[in-house]
């Protein structure tokens, strides 16, 4: 057998064996440090066995792995759960205003705004100014390029989350601050 | 942190997570849904004309005829700038040409067989990648949506302090909303590392658009393609002056010879007939998220160079991974069918995302019936719509309208459901649905 065989078998085995663990330990009535542990690092090692056996690669197929046990778990908890009576979370999201409260439109849209158009590009100045500073620091252009082309929906999917978390005062401070500091570096710092 | 604090900041993140989910709940469905679809993309090309020609390779020389060949049929039209030839590949055995004009494909002794038929396939791609919405507004909505995914996640994570401790918890028979939201959050909890790969993967496939232009304006004076040649390699200086056709066949050779080990899947031309003209193989790497790597020739067939998506720089192997790790086409069958079975619980978790929330405003007696089943209508129609338009395909041909076919269906399923809220419109759909299925499969077979 192959060593790249033998290193993604026991790099799939690692993951299945780590959710089963886990499986375990969230069973019991009492939290189980150690045997959490155990189980977050059967599935790191397993990870880090697709890593070396064939890089991203292989970490894709061991997640794979790692979810499919999952879901075969799932799938047994489906089958053999009996039909309960619990009652339901009543924990109210309020999104929408409660009976005779006022809609606050207005309100509503600048979130959206904030959120959409606003994060976005605020996260695209973080993303050029970060361009520009891995140029000032030697990087490859397709490195700079690519962190640049990444960073954009990452970070806009953070500030979208965070601007929802804040009150108005702060989603505005969170924009402006990383924006103006990052239009300051685009103005200032290398042009290519 | 006071339990004051967290609970706060549960609370926020639960209001976020609905504001953002309810706001996308529709579109992101439909990408969903069109997304696991569209994983078996080639094995649908092979659906919709099995009668084409099929072959495990192809000669070089072959290769070469088939080119000449089609390029033959165009004499009168403008030139075509860009020439593709798909090669056999294990998902898609099959050789086709396409150029600025026309797509055939070629038998094995490189005649032209029948031109490409597989328009059901192309407006899947398309409605996945841009909502049916032509320019980059499209492809920039589906970014934005895959943006909003990243912000679910993070929000519904913090939303749910026991998410993690209760993960193989599902009591699936339990009525009143609860086994909906195990459903929810179960699926949603385990697929994490799935859903995070397919949003990023699909934000930045989607927001390359803007990026890019960002990009140009700050970085390049306004030029694209100057953005991506560090990435994925540039394009040559064009000469328009007429030249005879690329060496093709000494290309492929070349790459059999000096690159044995991996899969040539396409063979560009730049501007061929011209003496601008180039060669470009993308070659696939067995064991590798990369799409393949891209082999630069002359026309003479000499070998100038790989642009670096296998063992370059780090920024474009990532770049060259985005593909395939969105798609799942990177492990053949076994992780196309886990691609299906993850992208069908994503579908689960958006359409269950809204009826949790639509079943705890009914608990508390705010009935809002017309929506209820105006949702239903979303969770069954868009598949029931989608499923007519493979009909359509399958009964009536490649020219079937179906983009309109798509979004005239939805858009009647959700106004009728509306307008007569009961649980028979949402039967009618479920076995609406199963039926056009049925057919389709029953078409295909006869």
């Amino acid at each position: 057998m192959a060593a790249f065989d033998v290193m993604m078998g026991t790099g799939a085995a690692a993951a299945a064996a780590g959710v089963l663990v886990l499986r375990l330990s969230w069973a019991r009535a009492r939290r189980s440090a150690g045997l959490n542990a155990v189980g977050w690092l059967l599935i790191l090692a397993g990870i880090s066995a697709g890593m070396v056996a064939a890089g991203a690669w292989g970490v894709a197929v061991v997640a794979i792995i790692a979810m499919g046990t999952a879901a075969v778990l799932l799938g047994h908890a489906a089958l053999t759960s009996p039909p309960g009576r619990s009652r339901p979370s009543e924990r109210r999201a309020h999104m929408l205003p409660g009976k005779g409260e006022p809609l606050h439109l207005g309100q509503r849209v600048l979130t959206f705004l904030l959120a959409v158009p606003g994060a976005m590009l605020s996260a695209l100045l973080v993303a050029l100014a970060a361009r520009a500073g891995a140029g000032a620091a030697d990087w490859h252009e397709a490195n700079g390029n690519a962190l640049a082309l990444f960073l954009l929906p990452t970070l806009w999917g953070v500030f979208a989350f965070l601007l929802l978390m804040l009150r108005r005062r702060g989603q505005l401070l969170l924009l402006a601050l990383p924006a103006a500091a990052s239009a300051a570096i685009l103005w200032l710092g290398p042009q290519a | 942190m006071t339990a004051a604090i967290q609970k706060d900041t549960v609370q926020k993140a639960l209001s976020a997570h609905a504001a953002i989910g309810l706001v996308v709940s529709a579109l992101l469905y439909i990408v969903c849904v069109t997304g696991t679809v569209v994983v078996f993309y080639q094995e649908w090309q092979r659906i919709e004309q099995p009668d084409a020609p099929e072959m495990a390779r192809i000669a070089p020389e072959t290769v070469q005829a088939g080119i000449a060949r089609v390029l033959a049929t165009e004499k009168g039209k403008p030139r075509t700038t860009h020439l593709y030839v798909h090669l056999p590949v294990p998902d898609l055995p099959r050789t086709t040409v396409t150029t600025d004009h026309q797509a055939v494909h070629l038998d094995g002794a490189g005649r032209i067989a029948a031109r490409e038929e597989n328009g059901w396939s192309e407006f899947l791609l398309a409605l996945h990648y841009t909502l049916s919405v032509p320019g980059p507004v499209g492809i920039t909505i589906v970014g934005a949506l895959g943006v909003m995914i990243v912000a679910l996640s993070l929000s519904g994570v913090i939303a749910h302090p026991r998410i993690f401790r209760d993960a193989f918890r599902l009591r699936a028979r339990d009525r009143n909303g609860i086994g909906l939201a195990d459903w929810h959050n179960r699926l949603s909890v385990w697929t994490l590392p799935f859903i995070l790969a397919i949003a990023l993967t699909g934000a930045v496939i989607g927001l390359a658009t803007v990026g890019g232009y960002g990009l140009a304006a700050k970085f390049y004076k306004g030029d694209i393609e100057a953005t991506y040649a560090p990435i994925f390699g540039g394009e040559g200086k064009p000469d328009a002056r007429p030249a005879p056709l690329p060496d093709v066949a000494a290309t492929l050779r070349h790459m059999a010879v000096r690159f044995p080990g991996v899969r040539p899947s396409y063979v560009i031309l730049h501007d061929p007939g011209t003496a601008g003209q180039h060669v470009q193989v993308i070659a696939e790497h067995d064991r590798r998220l990369i799409y393949g790597e891209n082999y630069a020739f002359d026309a003479q067939g000499r070998f100038h160079g790989a642009a670096g998506l296998a063992d370059g720089e780090v920024g474009q192997q990532a770049s060259a991974s985005i593909y395939n790790l969105h798609f799942g086409n990177f492990g053949g069958l076994p992780v196309k069918i886990a691609y299906v079975l993850l992208g069908l619980a994503l579908s689960v978790v958006t359409a269950t995302g809204v009826s949790i929330w639509l079943g705890k405003r009914e608990r508390r007696g705010v009935h809002a019936p017309r929506l209820r089943s105006g949702w239903d209508a979303v969770t069954w129609g868009v598949p029931l719509a989608l499923a007519l338009t493979l009909l359509a395909r399958l009964l009536i041909g490649n020219s079937a309208p179906f983009v309109a076919i798509f979004w005239i269906a939805s858009a009647l399923f959700v106004a009728l459901a509306m307008a007569w809220p009961s649980r028979r419109t949402k039967r009618g759909m479920q076995w609406s649905l199963l039926a056009s299925l049925l057919g389709s499969l029953a078409a295909a077979i006869v």
